[in-house]
């Protein structure tokens, strides 16, 4: 094959090339190093999947029936976290806003922490390890508390230990909803009138509706969640910044998708496991269904 | 075989190669000689559309399992099998919702391996939501989304979002009671966004409640929707890592 003769090179110093083998004596051929390890582990995945599936079969209840709600009724296992969340907050929150947030915040993670630190290596830097711990710790424990909470376990275990009831002025730290319900609010807190001038619905030719707030209804579905998502992050936050384990924006990264990660399992994992009939919190499996 | 680089020595298998290879049919396809010198093997990475989504060097730590688990690879390869795996069910299959739950039914007992079809695509749907979750943390805690590589981790990000919705729309199909009502609770979230929910969840279940609208719809968005979105973006995310100057490396 003839070879079109090319334009002579331009001189390259003698570092410059030196770097240039360098970097070449680091590299394998793509063929057959790669191309190896590719075909591998497609043959050792397939032949797992296969064996996985000829031992475990697919679920199969009965045929739909629009009329008839299983209890619990649940969503795929990877939406099981926004479904545990539905039960501690108002549904457009955990429906929408949080997973709308949570991903806008996830793409923006490189915009964030847009340093060289850390790159092309696992947890290379100093301190990574520790700070994924201390995320993933945090996350799981601090979402479990919370879930434990809203629960009132914390209400069993004080009973079980003292052998006495839980006091009647503390009854409105039963659970969140508690706070909403077990306080006497005057009706002036209760009934936050609006009037008819927010949703104008007579533009549009519809009857007035004079809207009202209910205060506590929206602390309890709205603000304390709101806050306890906000507000937990950003202390966990500081507080590693102080104790000088967080310093640099990839520290900080580090510590949050740590917990936002053990977060999700820890939900994942309850909603999956741990949510029966009336979405109590009982051990569940969606396998016991199936057989029946 | 002029044009081809040959080895120094000749071992038994480029000989064999040789006589079965050596003619015009099998040249017409394989351009490049058969692997065994440098220069062939990077040819034939350069000259195979398919493994043309490769550099021909890579960098010694890329190719160590421990740096990328093949997480990204078995992604692409599960969304491959499952393409393969889906046109075989779609074969037996029909939207309808009274026919949908009887199509599975006479697959798993009437159909040879319909059941271990099923279950092939059902694990591996699974198998795939977590390998790409597992994917986003490997490229995480290897620092590998820092620039230039920004826009990839968007487009990683964009890919989640699609192999979850995927994996949702493809819930509904076998129309049992864990279809219907997983996706009525799902649903049912979306209708819970304020102002745009319910209008936005009307156009995704085609009514008020999950029914046959919902199933044609969520049918439509699974086997080709979707799946052609996706293969949209796999394409720029692999384009990408290609124009990014491949993985990432410490500076
Ligand atoms: C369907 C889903 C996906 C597929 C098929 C896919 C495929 C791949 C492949 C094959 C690689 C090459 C290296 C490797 O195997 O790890 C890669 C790298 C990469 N992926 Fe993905 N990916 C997906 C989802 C994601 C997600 C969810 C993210 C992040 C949010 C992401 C961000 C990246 C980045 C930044 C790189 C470059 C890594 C580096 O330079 O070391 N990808 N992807």
């Amino acid at each position: 094959m003839a070879v079109a003769p090319s334009v002579p090179p331009e001189p390259v110093s003698q570092a410059v090339r030196g770097r240039q083998r360098r970097q070449r004596e680091e590299e394998l051929l793509v063929w057959p190093d790669l191309v190896f390890v590719e075909f591998i582990s497609a043959v050792v995945f397939t032949i797992s999947m296969l064996i996985l599936s000829v031992m475990v079969n697919s679920i199969l209840l009965d045929q739909a029936n629009p009329n008839l709600t299983p209890n619990p009724s649940k969503a795929p296992w990877y939406f099981l976290n926004l479904q545990e969340l539905l039960l501690h907050m108002h549904p457009a929150l955990a429906g929408v806003i949080v997973p709308t947030i949570a991903l806008i915040a996830l793409g923006a993670i490189p915009y964030y922490d847009n340093s060289n630190e850390g790159q092309g290596e696992w947890f290379a830097t100093a301190r990574s390890k520790a700070l994924t711990v201390v995320g993933a710790v945090v996350g799981s424990v601090g979402s479990l508390l919370l879930i434990l909470f809203d629960a009132s376990k914390h209400v069993q275990i004080y009973e079980s230990l003292t052998g006495s009831v839980w006091p009647a002025q503390l009854n409105f730290l039963r659970s969140l909803r508690a706070i909403q319900t077990e306080i006497a609010w005057p009706d002036s807190w209760t009934k936050v009138p609006l009037g008819s001038k927010v949703l104008r619905t007579d533009l549009i030719g519809l009857p007035t509706i004079d809207l009202n707030v209910n205060l506590p209804g929206v602390l309890v579905e709205q603000i304390i969640p709101t806050s306890t998502m906000i507000g937990l992050p950003i202390l966990l936050s500081i507080v590693a910044w102080r104790a000088r384990l967080a310093r640099s924006r990839r520290d900080h990264m580090i510590l949050m998708f740590s917990g936002f990660i053990a977060v999700y399992v820890t939900l994942t994992i309850v909603g999956t496991f741990f949510r029966g009939a009336g979405q109590n919190l009982v051990p569940y499996s969606i396998f016991i269904d199936a057989e029946h | 075989m002029a044009t081809t680089e040959q080895p120094e020595r000749r071992a038994l298998g480029d000989r064999l190669y040789d006589v079965a290879f050596h003619n015009r049919v099998w040249r017409s396809v394989f351009r490049s000689g058969y692997p065994n010198t440098p220069r062939n093997q990077m040819l034939v990475v350069a000259t195979n559309v398919f493994l043309h989504l490769h550099p021909t060097r890579i960098h010694r730590t890329h190719v160590k399992i421990t740096h990328t688990f093949c997480l990204g690879g078995l992604s692409f390869f599960l969304f491959l099998g499952l393409t393969i795996s889906g046109v075989l069910l779609m074969f037996y299959y029909v939207p309808s919702i009274d026919r949908a739950y009887t199509d599975i039914l006479a697959l798993e007992n009437n159909v040879r391996f319909g059941l271990l079809m099923r279950n092939m695509h059902r694990w591996m749907a699974h198998g795939m939501v977590l390998t790409v979750l597992m994917h986003m943390m490997r490229v995480f805690y290897t620092g590998a989304y820092k620039p230039p590589r920004e826009f990839n981790w968007v487009v990683g990000v964009v890919l989640l979002v699609l192999t979850l919705l995927l994996s949702f729309t493809g819930y509904l199909l076998p129309w049992d009671q864990l279809a219907i009502w997983a996706i009525t609770v799902g649903t049912n979230m979306v209708g819970s966004a304020p102002i745009l929910g319910e209008p936005n969840r009307f156009v995704l279940v085609g009514g008020f409640q999950v029914g046959q609208s919902a199933l044609i719809r969520f049918y439509t968005l699974h086997v080709i929707g979707l799946p052609l979105l996706a293969a949209v973006f796999m394409t720029v995310h692999f384009w990408r890592i290609r124009r990014d100057g491949g993985l990432a490396r410490p500076l």
